[in-house]
């Protein structure tokens, strides 16, 4: 649920009282109509708090967990766990340590990591925090439909408020899903400085093995779906176009 | 407007066979052409006017009627051909091209043949509206229904599976269309169940079903184009399609 527009014009005036709407616009990057909109239907989407709160740098979260429907996010940063900084790593980053690690010197200069998020981080958040009851518990707590839950992991996006009450329900930093939805960043988030890369470096080659595996299968069956999507296309066109 | 409707059906259909000329003087996809000129032929006869002046001159008993009905099967056999091949659907091809749909297509024609010629059908008016009722005569109206209404039900598997899939939004639009102008066809296998006074819905659902069917069939040609030249002007586009 976006947030309030009074609520948001009350924290608004509290970061920057002398800004006009104008200023705003312009030093956070935001339309204005977009934000015009936001504020006249009395929903101010929590991207756009996020801008304009690394505009004026104040962190998004402190400024997120100042209205009502994130309270939760308020107090000291819970640090991520090993589960939850290894999902947010790119695939392709997995693969690239599976081969540095297994044959030393062919896999050409270290790279650093991708920023978050990638391709599907989301899913592969919601799995590494998921003791198999997680789905449950959190339809139970938000009286989301499971089918739309997985509707939004498909479509690698979860709403903030959604991806928060998936962290609560999940018993980890109430932050994290925003990190995987892309809403803000790793350091944003409080997570330590080279942590994902910690991680990773703290796997076994086994584990890295079975986890980049299962990454690769689950890539590989979305990519053929995305074939045959495409064949069926062509062959509708190749006779009826 | 149920005035109107034959005429606008008569002038879409008249327009597509028209606008695939040049495709098909190029050779692509003739099948096409003809399709959409035996649908113009048909909408033509079934349609007061151009009926009574054709059938006048094929001496006055609604032969006009028969050679309609025959065109019919014709078009239908052509279009699940058609469709079956387009919209990958294997059982679909074989309900239509195989044993069982030839066989399906052979008693139909013989049974309407037969029950043409047992009834009394002097006296030209079109749809056989105006002669009187007999058990025959509702056989071979009921006929004339069943070849489409079984075409129409072994192509809605296959055209269901691209509406409800992951293709271009224009695909899946226009798939939808021509699914809706089949449902129609389907639904009038249950015209005798309409009482009389509702006899002007059966034309309005003829017709909206035939321009529904025509305009899916248009739009798949349409989305084609518009893919094909937008993924022209983008290269990533068509990674993605």
């Amino acid at each position: 649920m976006p947030l309030p527009s009074k609520a948001f014009q009350r924290w608004l005036h509290g970061i920057a009282p002398d800004a006009s709407t104008a200023d705003v616009c312009r030093i956070s990057g935001i339309k204005r109509t977009t934000l015009a909109q936001q504020l006249v239907r009395g929903k101010v989407a929590e991207a756009t708090l996020v801008s304009i709160s690394r505009a004026f740098n104040v962190n998004p979260v402190a400024a997120l967990a100042t209205f009502e429907a994130y309270a939760g996010l308020a107090g000291e940063a819970v640090p991520p766990t090993p589960a939850e900084l290894v999902s947010q790593i790119d695939t392709l980053d997995l693969l690239r340590a599976m081969v540095a690690r297994s044959a030393p010197g062919t896999a050409g200069p270290g790279q650093s990591l991708a920023a978050t998020p990638h391709a599907t981080s989301v899913r592969n958040w919601v799995d590494a925090i998921d003791d198999g009851e997680l789905r449950h518990r959190v339809s139970e707590a938000t009286r989301i439909a499971p089918q739309n839950f997985s509707a939004h992991l498909t479509a690698n996006r979860l709403p903030p408020e959604l991806a928060v009450a998936t962290s609560r329900a999940a018993g980890v930093g109430p932050a994290g899903g925003l990190v995987a939805t892309g809403l803000i960043t790793e350091a944003e988030a409080g997570w330590p400085a080279g942590a994902r890369q910690e991680a990773l470096d703290r796997m076994t080659r086994g584990e890295l093995a079975l986890l980049a595996g299962e990454r690769l299968q689950a890539l590989g069956k979305s990519l053929r779906r995305q074939e045959q999507d495409h064949e069926r296309t062509e062959r509708i066109w190749e006779n009826l176009g | 407007m149920t005035s109107i409707l034959p005429w606008a059906t008569l002038a879409v259909c008249l327009l597509m066979a028209v606008a695939r000329i040049p495709s098909a003087i190029r050779g692509e996809n003739r099948v096409l052409f003809y399709l959409f000129s035996l649908i113009t032929l048909d909408i033509l006869l079934s349609i007061e006017g151009p009926y009574l002046a054709i059938d006048s001159w094929l001496g006055g008993f609604n032969l006009t009627n028969l050679l309609l009905r025959f065109l019919l099967y014709g078009t239908f056999l052509l279009l699940g051909i058609k469709l079956a091949t387009g919209f990958g659907s294997p059982a679909g091809v074989r309900a239509i091209t195989g044993g069982a749909g030839l066989a399906v297509l052979a008693i139909v024609a013989a049974l309407t043949a037969w029950f043409f010629l047992v009834t009394d059908t002097r006296g030209s008016t079109v749809g056989l509206t105006g002669l009187q009722g007999s058990p025959s005569l509702e056989a071979y109206a009921a006929l004339g229904r069943l070849y489409p209404g079984y075409v129409a039900v072994c192509l809605m598997p296959g055209i269901w599976r691209t509406v409800a899939g992951a293709g271009p939004l224009l695909l899946r639009g226009t798939s939808g269309l021509l699914l809706l102008g089949l449902l129609l066809l389907v639904s009038s296998q249950i015209f005798p169940l309409i009482p009389t006074e509702n006899a002007w819905l059966l034309p309005l659902i003829n017709y909206s079903a035939a321009l529904a069917t025509v305009l899916g069939l248009g739009g798949i040609w349409l989305s084609k184009a518009y893919y094909r030249r937008k993924s022209h002007r983008d290269p990533g586009f068509s990674q993605k399609y």
